[in-house]
């Protein structure tokens, strides 16, 4: 039974994409549409990687990333950020809740920017996942 | 004390008189003759001159006129015979200042000599009056002269362009400042030129009225105008003007002008850096875009390559969809930049907004629907059929209606009952108001600020980052404008006003 990776992305061709590069991958794809149906299922699947969009309708990948990094139960669920926006961008993002008084978050682990080539994204995702 | 020169030709007077006034407190000296009684009085420089009339060799009257010339301040009382009335009145003629009859009583010696007396106290008095009022003159001269020097400093320091004329618009004052901006010199426009022989004819125009008004118009306020200089460029200036009055008079007109060819560069560099400002944030803001867009293509590849190498059609088919939709997306993107980029004249038609309005709000219905946000439509039924740009209304609308939907798609209080209002109501300045309203996610300070600036979007894949600066464009050339109001979490109202024609002919 291969690993389960959950693909949180309001663009349906990019969901499209990218569970069909686990899937030929030998991964088990699983599929939501925003933050917050992201999340729902991050506690109810236990996925073993999700890879996350940033920018989405309802709730962000920002925000989501928050949520999973200052949860004690959801803290080791590994992500993959898969966004147009660059790093830089998104830690500055990150960065400004802090200092809104928000708590602290460690760096995303690993981080592609769109467009990203399907071995690429195939490597990434076999590295995180040995 | 008063000194008296006594002149007479007889010892016995003289010795008697010049007891009795030495008595009477007077300086006296004395003199036999006329002759003598000359030099004595170029000696002695006294105020008064007792002189008899009649003596051998030089007379009263020759000494009088002598006296007279040599200081026409000194009193000369004249000692006359009997019988002498005639002499005494030629004397009254040369200037004496009275006469005594012989024999010389003190009584009447010391009413003339009293008599004179006041008149040189009045003479000393009205002396120091005239210095006191001499000095008064030239202290209030000299405070004239330091603020007349002062003043004409000031309008020489000027900055500003300092022309003034006399009543009938002849040049009289033109400043330093006024000749850096016309390029005239003052000596060639202080002989009598006239304020039309260096500005333009309205200008004049506006000072000729103010001359003639009885009343009203004796100000000519700021406003923006050219001139052309010597050399004839045009210059910018900012202008104002006024008719100068003393009581009832005109005493010509004051002009000043301020030179805007400097402001004016600097607003074009302004503009010049905002629009270079512009094309580096929309380089980042469509590579963005296009970032997302090649993402899909590579995905769509991908699939494809899936598709034909395990012969799967439906990869296959999902894939090319993929494709296709990327190229709709690249479509759209260079689509909203050639409308941003190019300019567009607005094409006025007949057609009924509130219609336009209808049919817009149709278009995003379905899409309400699946986002949960209930559409309310307000018309004004006063709007009729006017003349307007029928595609600028339905752009701006549709963009308008598609962002409020966003705000609410991208809300994150799942608690709200979302709800978009598109309302038109028609204004009294000859222009409909439209207006798009949302209670979705709002903007905080930072995106309301990008919101017409830049090519900015917080949509991500979904937006171009060009919606809104279209929908500025097509407002302002259309004449109307576009005011925002909004609250981070409690959503935004966008207010359009656009002009419309009701006439065919002016169309």
């Amino acid at each position: 039974m291969g690993k389960k990776v959950l693909v949180v992305d309001d663009d349906p061709d990019v969901r499209l994409f990218n569970t069909t590069v686990l899937e030929e991958n030998g991964y088990l794809p699983i599929e939501a549409e925003n933050g917050e149906e992201g999340l729902q299922m991050i506690k109810s699947e236990k996925p073993d990687l999700v890879i996350l969009d940033v920018l989405m309708p309802r709730q962000s990948g920002i925000r989501l990333y928050r949520e999973l990094k200052t949860n004690a139960s959801l803290r080791e669920v590994k992500v993959l950020i898969l966004s147009g926006i660059a790093k830089k961008t998104f830690l500055r993002s990150q960065q400004a809740l802090t200092e809104f008084g928000e708590s602290q978050v460690p760096e995303p682990e690993f981080y592609l920017e769109k467009p990203v080539d399907e071995d690429v994204l195939a490597a990434t995702i076999k590295k995180i996942l040995g | 004390m008063t000194k008296i020169l006594l002149i007479d030709d007889e010892p016995d007077i003289l010795r008697v008189l010049s007891r009795s006034l030495r008595a009477d407190g007077y300086e006296v000296s004395t003199a036999a003759s006329g002759a003598e009684g000359l030099t004595e009085f170029e000696r002695a420089h006294t105020e008064i001159v007792i002189t008899d009339i009649k003596m051998p060799g030089m007379d009263g009257i020759e000494v009088l006129k002598r006296i007279k010339r040599l200081n026409a301040d000194t009193e000369v009382i004249i000692i006359t015979g009997h019988g002498d009335i005639d002499k005494a009145i030629e004397a009254l003629q040369y200037g004496a200042s009275d006469f005594i009859n012989k024999p010389v009583r003190d009584e009447a010696l010391s009413i003339a000599l009293k008599r004179a007396g006041e008149k040189i106290d009045i003479r000393q008095q009205l002396k120091e009056y005239t210095q006191n009022l001499e000095g008064k003159i030239e202290i209030a001269t000299r405070e004239l002269r330091r603020r007349t020097n002062f003043l004409s400093k000031l309008i020489r320091s000027s900055y500003e362009g300092i022309v003034a004329t006399d009543e009938h618009l002849r040049i009289v004052v033109f400043n330093p400042g006024a000749e850096r901006i016309f390029g005239h010199i003052q000596e060639d426009i202080v002989s009598g030129r006239s304020l039309a022989e260096i500005l333009p004819e309205e200008m004049t125009a506006l000072f000729e009225r103010a001359l003639n008004a009885e009343r009203a118009y004796k100000e000519v306020p700021w406003r923006e105008a050219s001139i052309q200089s010597k050399s004839g460029e045009r210059i910018p200036v900012m202008f104002s003007g006024s008719i100068l009055v003393e009581g009832p008079h005109k005493m010509g007109a004051v002009a000043f002008f301020q030179d805007l060819r400097e402001i004016k560069n600097l607003q074009r560099e302004l503009v010049h850096s905002e629009r270079l400002a512009a094309i580096g944030q929309t380089v980042a803001g469509l590579a963005h875009g296009i970032k997302n867009i090649l993402h899909g293509l590579k995905g769509g590849r991908y699939l494809v390559d899936v598709g034909i190498a395990k012969k799967n059609n439906e990869k296959l088919r999902k894939g090319w969809d993929m494709v296709k939709r990327a190229i709709e997306r690249t479509s759209d993107l260079v689509m909203d930049l050639l409308s941003y980029s190019k300019e567009r004249q607005p094409q006025y038609e007949p057609c009924a907004p509130n219609a336009i309005a209808a049919e817009v709000c149709d278009l995003v219905r379905e899409r309400a629907e699946q986002e949960h946000a209930e559409l309310v439509c307000e018309f004004d039924p006063a709007i009729d059929q006017v003349l307007m740009d029928p595609h600028t209304l339905h752009t701006v609308l549709l963009n308008l209606l598609s962002n409020a939907m966003d705000a609410c798609l991208f809300d994150e209080d799942t608690g709200k009952r979302w709800q978009v209002t598109v309302r038109t109501a028609a204004e009294a300045d000859g222009t409909i108001r439209f207006e798009v309203v949302d209670n979705g996610t709002g903007m905080s300070d930072e995106v309301k600020e990008k919101l017409f600036t830049s090519f900015y979007s917080t949509k991500g894949q979904r937006g171009t980052g060009l919606g809104m600066l279209v929908t500025h464009k097509l407002v302002e050339e259309h004449g109307g404008r576009i005011e925002v109001e909004t609250a981070l979490g409690q959503g935004t109202t966008v207010r359009v006003w656009l002009p419309y024609r009701t006439d065919q002919r002016t169309a």
